[in-house]
């Protein structure tokens, strides 16, 4: 197991480089090269300005050289500047992960929180009323786009019934509020994003772990439980879930890509300063050291993710975690 | 001596899609108190559907139609899960073919075995270990602390079986019913199991209901033999009988397949 | 394969929509880009049978011209994807060796992106555009097609009747056009199926953020960014272009699951 581990973590070094290579050459030999559209969007563009963007770019040096620069810079995490208001890179992301964070925690928790029992109760009665009635809820939920979903949604909450916020993290008047008030005011800002950010990932995850609880239930090993005597709660939570669940662990991690793009729609129409909504402005305004860092961090996140489901897996299934 | 278990004009059915096809076509036979009775016949004869009848753990597409199992005069085909499960494990065990594929890959042998163990009283966790490893020793594995913390691809298909039959015997059942328990074990060890399956039926003195495909190891553990082909019964008596003087045209067939191989 | 009421349905509405987006101009009771200046944002009406939006365009119309967007977005999107992961696949699995390592090394990397990220940043780069957005959702979608050809491949390639193919002296990319790639065809015609869905889904996103289909040209996702103003005051507006999107996905995904009952 340490073994497999071990050479997980090597793998990533190839990874890595590949990463950096593309999201590089992409900074450099996109047409329309990034500074140069700068410099001719923007004349005024001071003298100390073009110079730092020079350095930064290392447009005076051969290829090779500038990309073994930049890749000195961005491992100590210096993607440079912001080409809007000139403050460093990583300072605007970091200032903005806790919100994204906390959002997309809670949407996983909610998403396998609602999606295994679901999968799970589905599996027991396939075909059966609440099988049906799931599958066919859960298709329409996994064919609508979601942000068409959050419209609907602070439609009929926030305007029709006024239940919710329609946007922000706080109220106007969040200063004045008492401890528990404002967090009471944080629930009720986030609680749709959260809710709409976890619907997208419900239909995938409960097909899955329905899927997977029906094979498990049609291995050889019930059959040796129910000849056991076992009560029909241990052949189907002890024996068939174990194995079942085995899969849906990796899912946790490679939900990452997913979570990341939904956050830049979400945090848009919610109004939600995190770095998704950060990477949209950056888009919008073509603040191109800031796309090109969230472009590298998204895709190193995603990777790590892949790497957790990877050992997770392998410690979770004692086939892989105990070899012979 | 009256029988301890009796199966009565049982058949039993699947349904594929809409088609029904017919598994087990009334099919009667009895048991003796510490008989070995085998079912021999080959694949797709309804042997196995057969023996799973007898406690009602058929897949879910199976349908039972008609017919009744006596086990001690109680009447097994009316009872619900719920109250078969006294007697499942306890009065009556099962052996399967393929133990690493019978058995749960991500649970331990020593849960698994804890399970048998625990269905048939409470019991505490110290008394539970050093049962557990007695019943290893039983069915001869010299290393019981290891196989009981290992997990069951760690082990080898003969140890897997000998666990499999600790499970089994853990609440020293009346009936055991082994499915082929030896076809997916080399020659070595499936003489070395059925060895010990006949020396283990002596000393607790259960019945056996044993099916195989093969007349060879039929002759040697059955007392009677059942002839089954295409879901019926077509030949039933006492070994000797049945193999000096066949008469239906399958058994005579079946003994001739191994006589060729020259196993018999 | 008459009985398959999913796979049919979802033919069914996809032959309607793409009927609808073929005969846009005749079907379409007013010229999309057409103002009303006395029906600003007026409610669904005889007159107008889906409303108006804030510049007094009929939403009805501009849906179905939508559906011309939308659809060949998709399809073409998808059709640059499958084609290109086809050829990776297909190499990769055939070839095996270094070409398969550096592909496969390839798609790993090119995974980690999430694909709103690399998508957005590309359009960032290259201004959005109709060609652009289909060429750039296509580059972007074509590894999970890699390596399920890939896959595919590498589990035909040891089958007799590639191995007759070559002992007749076929060569290479002629045994992968002409055997390999036709077997394979089932499970790339579903997950191409899949991928026009997602594809759709993708571009209706980057619209409403205002990165893909530019306005005033209706898309589906385009004429949703007014619903984000409107909200509350002109439910139509967000109500239909959302609903055609379910409808047109839900159709796809149908036919997705049609086709792997009949692959079965």
């Amino acid at each position: 197991m340490i073994n497999y581990i071990l050479k997980r973590l090597l793998s990533i070094i190839p990874l890595l480089l590949g990463i950096t290579l593309i999201s590089f050459a992409v900074i450099h030999f996109a047409p329309g090269k990034p500074v140069e559209l700068q410099e001719s969007l923007n004349p005024k563009v001071s003298p100390e300005v073009r110079l730092r963007l020079q350095k930064l770019y290392g447009l005076d040096k051969p290829v090779y050289a500038q990309y073994i620069d930049w890749l000195a810079r961005v491992a100590k995490l210096d993607f440079g500047r912001s080409f809007n208001d000139n403050r460093p890179v990583m300072e605007k992301i970091a200032e903005r992960i806790p919100l994204t964070l906390t959002i997309n925690i809670f949407s996983l928790i909610i998403m396998f929180g609602l999606a295994i029992p679901i999968g799970v109760k589905a599996s027991l009665t396939p075909g059966g009323k609440f099988d049906s009635i799931t599958t066919v809820i859960l298709f329409m939920l996994f064919a609508a786009p979601s942000f068409w979903l959050a419209l609907i949604l602070m439609q009929l909450l926030c305007i029709n019934l006024n239940l919710l916020p329609i946007s922000g993290v706080v109220s106007l008047d969040f200063e004045y509020m008492g401890w528990w008030q404002k967090a009471l005011d944080i629930g009720r800002h986030l609680f749709l994003p959260i809710l709409v950010s976890s619907i997208s990932g419900l239909a995938g995850i409960s097909r899955y772990m329905r899927s997977s609880m029906i094979e498990a239930l049609n291995q050889p090993y019930i059959y040796t439980a129910r000849a056991k005597g076992l009560s029909e709660k241990k052949v189907v939570y002890k024996h068939a879930m174990r194995n079942a669940v085995i899969p849906i662990v990796t899912i946790l991690g490679l939900s990452v890509p997913g979570l990341l793009g939904g956050s830049v729609i979400f945090e848009s129409i919610f109004a939600l300063p995190g770095i998704g909504r950060l990477f949209y402005e950056a888009v919008m305004t073509r603040d191109y050291p800031l796309i090109m860092a969230e472009v590298v961090i998204g895709a190193v996140l995603t990777m790590f993710g892949n790497l957790l489901a990877d050992i997770a897996y392998a410690t979770v299934d004692p086939r892989i975690r105990y070899k012979k | 001596m009256v029988d301890i278990l009796r199966v009565e004009n049982l058949s039993v059915g699947f349904y594929a899609g809409s088609e029904l096809n017919i598994a087990v076509e009334d099919v009667t036979f009895g048991l003796k108190e510490g008989e070995t009775l085998v079912l021999a016949g080959e694949s797709g004869s309804g042997k196995t559907i057969t023996a799973l009848s007898i406690v009602k753990i058929l897949p879910p597409a199976a349908r039972i139609f008609s017919g009744s199992v006596l086990f001690y005069g109680q009447a097994l085909l009316d009872e619900d899960a719920l109250s078969l499960a006294d007697i499942r494990g306890r009065q009556i065990s099962y052996i399967f073919q393929e133990p690493s594929s019978y058995l749960n890959p991500v649970l331990s042998i020593g849960n698994q075995l804890a399970e048998a163990i625990c269905s048939h009283g409470r019991i505490k966790a110290g008394d539970m270990r050093v049962e557990a490893l007695g019943l290893l020793r039983m069915v001869n594995i010299a290393d019981p602390e290891r196989v009981f913390r290992s997990y069951p691809h760690q082990l080898s298909g003969g140890m897997n079986q000998r666990v499999f039959l600790a499970m089994a015997l853990a609440s020293k059942p009346k009936l055991l019913i082994a499915d082929e328990p030896t076809t997916s074990l080399d020659v070595t060890t499936e003489a070395q199991i059925l060895e010990l399956l006949i020396r283990l039926k002596s000393e607790i003195g259960f019945s056996m209901i044993f099916i195989t495909h093969n007349l060879a190891i039929a002759r040697k553990v059955a007392d009677r033999l059942c002839i089954m082909y295409r879901g019926r019964i077509v030949e039933e008596g006492g070994v000797d009988k049945i193999f000096n003087s066949p008469t239906h045209l399958h058994t005579r067939e079946l003994i001739a397949a191994y006589e060729r191989i020259g196993k018999i | 394969m008459k009985r398959n009421k999913v796979l049919i349905s979802g033919l069914f509405i996809i032959g309607v929509l793409s009927t609808i987006a073929l005969l846009a101009p005749f079907l379409s009771p007013y010229d999309p880009s057409l103002i009303d200046s006395s029906s600003l944002l007026a409610p669904p009406s005889l007159r107008h049978l889906l409303g108006t939006d804030s510049l007094g365009r009929d939403l009805l119309s501009r849906l179905i011209y939508g559906a011309r967007i939308s659809l060949s977005i998709g399809l073409i999107a998808m059709g640059i994807a499958t084609f290109i992961g086809l050829i990776f696949g297909s190499i990769a699995g055939y070839y095996g060796g270094i070409a398969d390592s550096l592909i496969m090394r390839f798609v790993d990397i090119v995974l980690c992106f999430p694909v709103f990220f690399l998508i957005l940043a590309v359009v960032a780069i290259f201004e959005p555009s109709i060609i652009n957005i289909m060429v750039i959702i296509g580059l972007t979608g074509w590894m999970g097609t890699a390596r399920l050809v890939r896959g595919e491949i590498l589990s035909l390639k040891e089958r007799e009747f590639i191995q007759a193919a070559k002992a007749i002296g076929a060569s290479g990319p002629r045994i992968i056009l002409r055997h390999l790639i036709p077997n394979a065809a089932g499970p790339v015609l579903v997950n191409a199926t899949l991928g026009v869905a997602a594809a759709i889904l993708l571009e209706s996103g980057l619209s409403f953020l205002g990165l893909g289909v530019q306005p005033p040209t209706p898309s589906w996702g385009s004429i949703l960014i007014e619903s984000k103003s409107t909200l509350g005051v002109a439910w139509w507006i967000t109500l239909f272009p959302g609903l055609a999107i379910l409808i047109t996905i839900l159709a796809f995904n149908m036919i997705a699951e049609g086709l792997k009952k009949e692959i079965g």
